[in-house]
């Protein structure tokens, strides 16, 4: 028994030779390059900027003398707190309206259309405005809600309001109901795309087990739909969380998010505030998504 | 030759091959027979290089190829899915590997071609070269994913039930060719299935792979006549297996008594081929000394070649028995119809506790 | 039964308003695109219909107290980032994916790893990389620091499409062309790649859609040298004009001419996979 790397003595069992070191690695290789790059690139800027979040700040400077200054500041002022509140509320009111205007659509795209054409056409008609540049997407919604805009023109034209509703645009309300509109398509995409997973026989057979409407929606087609809602509101979330654009295009620099206060301090070279402002993000947005993550395993859906 | 010398894999501490040895012959048909489960699609990719195994070795003449990769082995494999190159034509499928090869490619491009006509002149499919695989009925695929591994010469060639997904028809003339193929290349076929017809008929030589462990090593004609074991007996869906044990020097089951044969300490079973069965109607007595039970007909089943009838016997177990249709005419029994059923003492396999088979020349001289 | 038609009725009508919702403003910017210029406002009523903000746009109009859109820097910036972005991101998720294909020790770690790219608010991403690059004393530039952060955005997608396809993917086919002794590198190109070529481009177009929109994350890194959408947000400050709505327009025609090109590269694929030719050499 002649082998050419026989330095195993026959006998049972033998050991079965060892391929080669890139054979066995192979797919570590194949990984090295994302992950160095999303260590480098997502992983060492997030750690500077908690780390820049304890620096020294002055007017003029920034010196890398640990405090936690910054971090005072943040939680005394009246302002910067508001903004962390102001973010929340407006988070959890978009997150409720994408999915209070969204589901009913995705409910008829998913359930109540058959024809996989036709679902396919509905769902690219509302994904073709992310066509158009977000910032112009954003900028349409002017002379959409101004005093003498579309929304005012049209009422008034019905004879609904006399008089143009003035708050419409530059206040909460306006840069709520731009997000809601730019933002609804992520929630409707991930619930239709559950919904028309379901098995329609599971359906058929609660019918016919005599089940009212009302009653299969509850229990059949509202849990197997809620990981798509859970994805559409990670999605929503993560995006609302840090806008920042559509807040100062709509409200005219009246309302302030977290998003907008780190501009204004980069935009002042204040970085340890800045970063200050970024870790308190960070953190909101870990607590939410680990929090949605529990709910569904992100993983297992895609 | 190829030679494996106590191959063992596991998948999650599950075993999947246990301490397997064998040995490929050169310009012979192999034959591998095991239930679902039993380890043999592991072998096969084992063999193949797509499995690590964890301990044993793979020698191919005199070189070990335990840790080749599977393009550096020289070994041919026939997908059961057939796995063609969706995006290319018949003739691209089967010159693809001459082509591209690592090892000594052909480059010429008309010796491609050449070498291309005459490998579908061999499995016949002459004419359908520019055709895409999608465009193929399930036959010609088969022949398009055979010509494929063929063209390049391996110098084994594993099939991986290359005749599960075909017809019934189509199954029965390429058993024929498949053989005919063989001979006119002298490649070996190592050809794995879980239907025991197709691996008593087909092979040279078959193995019996039950739950990794290779429990029978031998001509198909050797296997069917005596099975090694009670699971052989069963996988070969041609034997009725009768539980029982000695009593008094007397095999019991049922109300089945045979002789024990001399020399057999202990029994478990015994197995009386479906083909060597009498069926007696009431009043007729079977013959003195003979074992005989009492069974109710159920049902019978017209295979083209033979009948099938199935009894009911006392004990709620069911009983086959086969009639070759080259020998008699078939009988129509009444369902519930009590007969009883019977055969000759020679044509009864022991098998001893462990569910060994009990040496055959023994058996005879006990009756 | 009555009730479930009621229902369906009810919910096509609510789709068809939702539709509506999603469409107004884009309908509104089309319409104020026309407006007479250089002095209507974009605003309602129309003073005049014109096509001035569109020859505006492209430079044909007389010059007047509106500065004209930085079309040819900053698009020319922005779609070369984007085709970068597209290559580099399609070809990390590509790999990534080809590694998730095999079970391996601390997939879940990677996995959140590179899906965690598209969750972090770009605003939060930007500002961490100015941070690093001010340490260093990096220059920010639109084709280094954004740009590698552009990656970080479009890659987990990329990855996302191709694992999809590769779980679509029929393992046996590759093995059947390493069994034949074709080495895996090769298996890879001439076998693998051709069949799993339209999801790649769906994943390329992802990644340059996702690049060429990209705002927050280039706001803090791109430097002097604005791309697109910094550009427009740059009007953000002073008063915007119709010019940016026709602008809008053009964009949106030119995505779907991008779209169009998408479909016949797609269509190609599929005639090319049922022609019967030999133009693939053997």
């Amino acid at each position: 028994m002649a082998t050419n790397n026989d330095s195993v003595a026959m006998g049972a069992p033998v050991a079965a030779p060892q391929e080669s070191f890139w054979a066995r690695n192979r797919h570590y290789l194949l990984l090295a390059p994302g992950v160095v790059w999303m260590v480098l690139f997502l992983v060492v800027p997030l750690l500077m900027m908690v780390y820049v979040s304890f620096w020294t700040q002055t007017t003029f400077a920034i010196s890398s003398d640990l405090t936690i200054k910054s971090w005072q500041t943040f939680f005394a002022s009246e302002t910067y707190f508001g903004a962390l509140l102001r973010t929340l509320r407006i988070w959890l009111t978009v997150l409720f309206f994408t999915f209070l205007i969204g589901y009913p659509t995705a409910l008829f795209i998913g359930q109540f259309v058959r024809n996989k054409t036709l679902q396919t056409v509905l769902l690219v008609a509302c994904v073709i405005p992310f066509w158009t540049s977000f910032l112009i997407r954003v900028l349409a919604w002017r002379p959409m809600l101004g005093k003498e805009g579309a929304v005012n023109i049209v009422l008034q034209g019905l004879g609904i309001i006399d008089q143009p509703i003035e708050v419409l645009l530059f206040t909460e309300l306006s840069v709520i109901i731009g997000m809601v509109q730019i933002y609804v398509v992520f929630m409707v995409g991930p619930i239709a795309f559950m919904l028309a997973r379901i098995d329609h026989s599971l359906i058929e057979a609660a019918r016919d087990l005599g089940a009212s409407a009302w009653t299969i929606f509850r229990t059949i087609i509202f849990p197997l739909s809620l990981p798509g809602v859970v994805v559409g509101a990670i999605f929503v979330s993560v995006m609302v969380l840090g806008e920042f654009a559509t807040a100062s295009a709509l409200s005219g620099r009246k309302v302030n998010l977290l998003g907008n206060i780190i501009v204004t301090q980069v935009g002042s070279l204040k970085w340890a505030f800045a970063a200050v402002v970024g870790v308190i993000l960070t953190a909101v947005m870990a607590v939410v998504i680990t929090a949605l993550l529990r709910v569904v395993n992100l993983r297992k859906e895609l | 030759m190829m030679e494996l010398i106590g191959l063992s894999k596991s998948f999650d501490s599950k075993p999947a091959i246990v301490d397997l040895s064998l040995r490929v012959e050169d310009d012979e048909y192999l034959t591998l027979l095991g239930p679902s489960g039993s380890g043999k699609s592991t072998l096969l990719r084992v063999l193949a290089g797509l499995e690590r195994p964890e301990a044993g070795r793979i020698m191919l003449g005199d070189q070990d190829i335990t840790a080749r990769p599977t393009h550096l082995r020289g070994l041919g494999i026939v997908q059961q899915n057939y796995a063609l190159f969706p995006h290319m034509t018949v003739e691209e499928n089967v010159g693809f590997g001459l082509a591209h090869r690592a090892q000594d490619p052909v480059t010429d491009t008309a010796e491609v071609a050449r070498r291309v006509a005459q490998t579908l002149e061999l499995v016949g499919l002459l004419g359908l070269e520019r055709r895409m695989v999608g465009q193929i009925s399930g036959g010609q695929k088969q022949r398009v994913s055979l010509a494929r591994t063929l063209i390049t010469e391996p110098k084994v060639c594993l099939l991986d039930e290359p005749l599960g997904a075909l017809d019934a028809n189509l199954r029965e003339r390429m058993t024929v060719e498949l053989r005919k193929i063989r001979k006119a290349l002298g490649v070996t076929f190592f050809h794995v299935t879980g239907n025991e017809s197709e691996a008593i008929a087909m092979g040279d030589r078959m193995i019996v792979l039950d739950e990794g462990r290779a429990i029978q090593i031998a001509e198909p004609d050797t296997v069917f006549d005596a099975p090694a074991t009670v699971r052989v007996a069963r996988f070969l869906n041609a034997y009725n297996l009768l539980r029982g044990s000695v009593q008094g020097g007397t095999f019991e089951s049922g109300e089945v008594r045979m002789p024990v044969p001399s020399g057999a300490q202990s029994l478990s079973c015994a197995a009386v081929r479906y083909d060597a069965v009498r069926v007696l109607r009431s009043g007729a007595e079977a013959e003195a000394g003979a074992p005989a039970l009492h069974a109710t007909f159920v049902a019978s089943e017209f295979m083209g070649s033979k009948v099938v009838y199935f009894f009911r016997m006392a004990d709620g177990g069911m009983f086959e028995v086969e009639r070759h249709l080259s020998s008699s005419d078939p009988e129509t029994y009444g369902e519930g119809e009590h007969v009883t059923l019977s055969w000759r003492m020679q044509d009864v396999l022991f098998f001893d506790a462990n569910g060994d088979l009990i040496e055959l020349a023994q058996a005879k001289g006990a009756a | 039964m009555y009730e479930l038609k009621t229902l369906r009725i009810g919910l096509a009508i609510y789709t068809a308003l939702f539709i509506g919702f999603l469409y107004g403003p884009f309908i509104v910017m089309g319409i104020l695109s026309f407006q007479n210029g250089p002095d209507g406002g974009p605003q309602f009523p129309i003073i005049e219909w014109s096509t001035f903000w569109y020859q505006h746009v492209l430079g044909f109009a007389p010059p007047s107290r509106v500065a004209p859109l930085p079309i040819g820097e900053a698009l020319t910036r922005s779609l070369t980032l984007a085709f970068a972005t597209m290559v580099v991101s399609t070809v990390l998720g590509t790999l990534t994916a080809q590694a998730f294909r095999t079970k391996f020790k601390g997939s879940g770690v990677v996995f959140y790893l590179v899906v965690l790219g598209m969750m972090v608010p770009g605003v939060l991403l930007g500002l961490g990389m100015a941070l690093v690059a001010d340490q260093m004393g990096v220059d920010r530039n639109w084709w280094s620091t954004a740009f590698v952060l552009h990656v970080v955005y479009t890659y987990p997608f990329a990855f996302l499409v191709m694992l999809a396809i590769f779980n679509r993917f029929d393992k046996s086919i590759e093995e059947a062309a390493w069994a034949l002794g074709v080495p895996p590198g090769k298996t890879f190109r001439k076998v693998t790649f051709p069949i799993i070529f339209p999801g790649v481009l769906s994943a390329m177009l992802f990644a340059l859609t996702l690049s060429y929109d990209e705002f927050p994350r280039t706001l803090f890194t791109g430097g002097s040298d604005v791309t697109m959408p910094i550009a427009i947000y740059g009007t953000f400050a002073v008063e915007i004009h119709p010019n940016l709505f026709a602008f809008g327009v053009l964009t949106t025609l030119f995505s779907f001419a991008l779209l169009t090109v998408y479909g016949i590269l797609m269509g190609l694929t599929v005639r090319r996979a049922r022609a019967s030719g030999i133009q693939e050499d053997i």
